[in-house]
């Protein structure tokens, strides 16, 4: 459904992202793991047009486009079928909770009032805050407003979803409601691209692994073959590295 | 205090008063609303980056800001009939007073617009939203919370600036006092009692900027101040 061969993306003549290529299907749960500064962040962003792509072409619902090149409009029209969920959250912060869910809804996909809000309500249900609609982020902990951001993303109805380490920022105690809500997600069946260090739930949760480093796509693999059949030196030993952490 | 200077000031006080409303307010009022017109469609222009018109915007602001309000005053009153463009006292004072203002009120605001956090912008963008509509919706309206004490503080200054226009023959709170003055020669009473109205009118104006800041956090959910 979603494929990009030859991203490529400098900053001030540093190169960030190396000829990346990625397939993504409906249903697949892509985890792109690596460690930081491997440009993981970046290809996402690349992937919703946050960052323009120096080159590379994407093809998404059989629609073939040049990334670089690609026009505001266009860009918009791609936006209406996708969603993103931030690491920082970055939720509306003069808007309740259940605006920024009708938000979308209500401006660019000129939904009416009424069905705008029971498709958010719908959506704040399935992430366990529906009683806090009224609710403005300042009022809500990191793990909620997170949860909000999601049910932000879910209620448009997008064919991908990009999560860019929707867990960092949280409070370990938080992660675990968070991931849950993702797992659900994968479970209804939705297309998730999701930057993430938690490699345990990208273990049980992911259909595919992307592993970046150094700005390049050193393994790209169904996820039992990446974490059972791993014969490269470097990913091993990334993986041993947060093992220990883990433990 | 003698009888006679009683007197004065009780007798001159709905005549200063008087000129207050019906002068200093209406001056401060529609010079200020047009600032602050001013000053967000500059800001706008120089956040959007439109060329031509930035470059426009950043050479009025420099000029506004490098030139002292008495001498613009001078210069419109006084110095545009000799290219024979004419202007009544009144309208003249608010045109000054509304591009001064405007020009200090157009970087306030800029300023707050830059401090919303890209995140919002980006958020907007990933729901779908054109950047005017994130602009509107979002951008803005939390701009206003950060820039609203100090476009109150820009407002409590016109206050006191508006006795500027008693050089343009404007007969505001001001002027009515100096003629009290050249009549009786009372000039220290009466000074200070012009000085107590127009801090009244700043007292007013500070309430009600703790009212609508109060009001502002409330529907941000009171997340910008934060003890």
């Amino acid at each position: 459904m979603l494929e990009v061969t030859g991203l490529k993306k400098s900053f001030d003549g540093r190169q960030i992202l190396d000829r990346v290529d990625l397939t993504v299907d409906k249903g697949d749960v892509l985890a792109v793991l690596g460690p930081s500064g491997g440009g993981k962040t970046t290809l996402l962003r690349c992937l919703n047009y946050l960052e323009r792509a120096d080159e590379g072409h994407m093809t998404f619902r059989g629609q073939s486009m040049d990334m670089p090149g690609l026009s505001r409009k266009e860009i918009a029209a791609y936006r209406r079928h996708t969603a993103f969920v931030f690491q920082s959250y970055n939720l509306f912060s003069n808007k309740t909770a259940l605006q920024n869910v009708t938000e979308g809804l209500l401006i660019p996909r000129k939904m009416s009032k009424a069905e705008a809000r029971d498709r958010a309500m719908a959506a704040l249900e399935k992430v366990g805050l529906a009683d806090r609609g009224d609710a403005y982020p300042s009022q809500l902990s990191g793990g909620q407003q997170q949860r909000v951001a999601i049910a932000r993303a879910v209620a448009v109805q997008p064919d991908v979803i990009f999560l860019d380490e929707p867990t960092s920022a949280l409070d370990p105690e938080l992660i675990g409601g968070v991931l849950d809500v993702i797992r659900a997600l994968a479970e209804d069946g939705m297309t998730m691209v999701i930057v993430t260090h938690e490699v345990t739930f990208a273990r049980h949760v992911s259909t595919r692994v992307l592993f970046m480093d150094q700005g390049k796509a050193l393994a790209a693999a169904p996820t039992a073959a990446f974490f059972e059949e791993q014969t490269s030196e470097r990913i091993q030993s990334f993986l041993r590295s947060l093992d220990r952490k883990d433990g | 205090m003698s009888e006679r200077l009683a007197d004065i000031l009780i007798s001159s006080f709905p005549r200063i008063l008087g000129q207050g409303v019906m002068v200093t307010i209406p001056l401060t009022v529609i010079s200020f609303a047009l600032a602050l017109v001013i000053a967000v469609l500059c800001a706008m222009i120089q956040i959007a980056d439109i060329r031509g018109l930035k470059q426009l915007v950043r050479f009025y602001i420099w000029i506004v800001r490098g030139t002292p309000l008495l001498v613009q005053l001078y210069l419109v009153y006084f110095g545009l009939p000799d290219i024979g463009l004419m202007l009544p006292a009144f309208p003249c004072a608010v045109a000054v007073f509304a591009l001064n203002e405007g020009a200090y009120c157009a970087e306030t605001v800029r300023a707050a617009i830059e401090a919303v956090p890209k995140g919002q912008m980006e958020a907007g963008y990933c729901v779908g939203m054109s950047y005017t509509q994130i602009m509107r919706r979002i951008v803005l309206p939390q701009a206003f919370r950060t820039a609203f004490p100090p476009l109150s503080n820009s407002l409590i200054s016109m206050v006191k600036d508006t006795s500027l226009a008693a050089n343009i023959t404007v007969m505001e709170m001001f002027m009515a006092t100096q003629r009290v003055v050249g009549r009786t020669y009372e000039a220290l009473a009466l000074y200070m009692e012009v000085a107590v109205i127009y801090l009244f009118f700043c007292t007013v104006i500070t309430k009600l900027q703790a009212l609508g800041e109060k009001k502002l956090n409330a529907m941000n959910g009171g997340n910008v101040i934060r003890a």
